[in-house]
């Protein structure tokens, strides 16, 4: 077994590198770089344009070369300062800093900063962390109950009206396009009825302090209570939104997953000793429906980071979905990739952890 | 209850006289001759089932008012009549739909954005098959380093968050054009089918049938198309199906956003992309129709491909 995650893991890091080397190749060749801001500002010289570009360890219009430089200055092997391989102490820049290596770049553990806030981007994205978490947990949890719930009470009814209803249902929740499902629910909820607010993750009017400043968090933890019921009450569209979706496909799932376990001989065997069917179905059907189940609801974890971009987006809610929005927009490179880097490596890791709990849970699978 | 027994059989069949003896033996004769193609018996299966039915009703609409689209449009969509009204006008008899700001009516809007939202779904979902197709086949039948590095492409694929790739190369390959979405969408969805291809691949070329062929001398080529691929593409057509319907989403909410086709030009997601605003208003028939209309779309064709996967499933009986 540890043979194996080893091997995945050695795998997994030329899959990781050619994906943050195919991004930053596309970002930097697209047109427009963060310093068409200056175009329209006739007090910027041509210089000053570089120069700016330079503190970004950028180029403008750079070759081939030049975009294989700014990658490996990113990636921490080039040393953009000196323009060259190597770090000021004349070792290699890609040694570790206490060995006299440089400081620069992903492998001394440097994000970067990000070019439009100038801002640390561990600090942004830790910044947009918390609101992102509290609206992930929030959906996955309803979600997951909502999904196992309908899709074994379906599997056990199988054909019957409420089975057909089920079904119908996650038909009509998976046709319908994540975005506009928020948009109605916004204008329905939040324009029209004025029950829950269509926007954001607090009030701003009742608020104490802007979300995610040190004096929000200490607001918070002094009066818990009206903070905590304000956020929840933002959370109820976007958090509808997100289950609504995932709910479908889940539940079809599960349903399939607990009708195979139903037909297998130990699930007649434990019915013809005469257990009670409730027994039947939690003790020895669902168990073993949970192992599939397990696995899709890992790599579903790990993907919701990009779906969680359209929910983020619609309803403006400040987490890393709409972070990458904005960088997107604002051509972020430093920023864009850093997200990106967590995303892929947050799929690689699930998928990871998806087989080895695979493994860890049915004893009759084996990797060597 | 004497029928005619079809003689489709290319086997001469001594034809049993045919009397009051009982249904049973007729049945029996039945099955002795009518030969059917495994077409023939996937169409036989799906028409059992109602909902693919309905849904082929509903895409078969769709697909005709993409084609037709022009011609039945009320209103010239580019049009734009008098001065604005903040959050337009809702549904009446001249204006089934209502208009949006800018007065232009949104039944236009609608019938003729299923052009380019149909063609985007369906042209997409063509090249992504035939590449997965391609690359799984060559995958699975070829193995060893070959194999090894094309799913590492499939991996790198798999891992690239999409939504990133697809609006920093919508951008790259020139925003606003519907080939370049077209062609985005499709090099960008194939690795599913791709994964699916090789696995059946990997399964039927130790099966039986391949051993013969391969035995009695049939080339490489012919066992892989002829042999292997018809019994692989069952589950190749539902999942290029369901590609059809997500890719028709993605196209909406990309254009949604800002990057997907030019304003000039209409589909379902530009249709709604600037119905945000106009909520306020309480505008919701602006971006409430051409969702809609998406959302009928990507359930027949759900529906369709629902059907598909039992039509297609060789051990189903009829």
């Amino acid at each position: 077994m540890t043979k194996y995650i080893l091997r995945r893991v050695i795998q997994a890091i030329p899959v990781i590198f050619v994906i943050s080397l195919v991004s930053f190749w596309l970002m930097i060749q697209a047109p427009g770089g963060p310093e068409a801001v200056f175009n329209q500002n006739p007090h910027i010289t041509h210089e000053q344009v570089l120069a700016w570009l330079k503190r970004w360890c950028l180029e403008q219009n750079p070759d081939v070369f030049g975009v294989v430089r700014e990658y490996l200055g990113w990636v921490g092997i080039w040393n953009c300062d000196a323009g060259s391989l190597f770090a000021a102490g004349g070792l290699p820049n890609f040694f570790p800093t206490f060995l006299g290596g440089g400081t620069n770049g992903i492998i001394h553990g440097d994000f970067g900063l990000s070019i439009f806030y100038s801002q640390p981007v561990s600090d942004l994205i830790l910044s947009r962390l918390p609101a992102t978490l509290i609206l992930m947990s929030t959906a996955t949890v309803i979600w997951i109950s909502i999904a196992i719930l309908a899709g074994v009470t379906a599997a056990v009814r199988r054909y019957s009206l409420y089975d057909n209803a089920v079904t119908f249902t996650s038909y009509v929740l998976y046709a319908l396009p994540t975005f506009w499902l928020g948009l109605m629910l916004i204008f329905a909820f939040g324009v029209t009825l004025r029950i829950f607010p269509p926007q954001g993750i607090i009030d701003a009017r009742s608020s104490p302090a802007p979300w995610g400043t040190n004096a929000y968090w200490a607001a918070l933890v002094a009066n818990p209570i009206p903070n905590l019921l304000d956020i929840g009450r933002h959370l109820v569209l976007p958090v509808i939104t997100l289950v609504a979706v995932s709910v479908a496909g889940d539940s079809r799932f599960v349903r399939s997953a607990m009708l195979d376990s139903l037909n297998q001989d130990y699930v007649r065997t434990a019915k013809a000793k005469g257990l009670p069917s409730s027994r039947v179905i939690f003790r020895h059907a669902f168990r073993n429906a949970l192992l599939p189940i397990l696995t899709n609801i890992t790599l579903e974890i790990a993907a919701i980071f990009s779906g969680a971009i359209v929910t983020e987006t619609v309803f403006s809610w400040p987490g890393m979905g709409l972070l990458f929005y904005e960088g997107v927009n604002n051509r972020d490179y430093f920023l864009l990739m850093g997200l990106v880097l967590i995303g892929s490596v947050l799929v690689v890791v699930a998928n990871l952890v998806a087989d080895v709990l695979y493994a860890v849970a049915d004893p009759r699978i084996r990797y060597d | 209850m004497a029928t005619t027994p079809k003689l489709t059989s290319p086997v001469p069949v001594v034809a049993p006289a045919v009397d009051a003896s009982g249904a049973i033996a007729v049945a029996d004769v039945e099955v002795a001759l009518e030969s059917l193609s495994q077409w023939q018996l996937a169409w036989r299966r799906f028409k059992r089932h109602k909902m693919a039915l309905m849904g082929l009703g509903i895409f078969g609409v769709m697909v005709g008012i993409a084609i037709l689209g022009p011609i039945l449009i009320p209103y010239n969509p580019l049009d734009i009549p008098g001065s604005p009204i903040p959050g337009g006008t809702g549904p009446a008899a001249n204006h089934f739909f209502g208009t949006d700001n800018n007065g232009r009516d949104v039944f236009t809007m609608v019938l003729n954005g299923a052009r380019i939202s149909v063609a985007i779904g369906f042209f997409s979902m063509s090249i992504a098959g035939l590449t997965g197709v391609i690359i799984g086949a060559v995958s699975g039948f070829a193995g060893g380093i070959v194999d090894n590095l094309l799913m590492r492409l499939v991996d790198v694929l798999f891992a690239i968050p999409f939504l990133f790739v697809i609006l920093v190369a919508a951008r790259f390959f020139g925003q606003g054009s519907v080939v370049a979405l077209i062609l985005i969408f499709g090099l960008l969805s194939w690795p599913l089918i791709a994964r699916l291809v090789r696995a059946s691949f990997l399964s039927l070329r130790e099966a039986d049938f391949v051993e013969a062929a391969r035995a009695v001398g049939v080339s490489n080529v012919r066992i892989t198309f002829r042999h292997i691929l018809p019994n692989a593409l069952g589950p190749v057509i539902v999942a290029m199906t369901l590609l059809m319907a997500s890719n028709i989403v993605l196209e909406a909410f990309v254009s949604y956003l800002g990057f997907g086709i030019s304003e000039d030009q209409t589909s379902w997601g530009n249709a709604l992309s600037n119905a945000q605003t106009a909520l306020i208003f309480g505008n919701w028939w602006w971006a409430f129709f051409p969702g809609m209309a998406i959302a009928l779309t990507v359930l027949s064709i759900n529906f369709i491909g629902d059907g598909l996967r039992d039509a297609l499933d060789p051990r189903a009986r009829l």
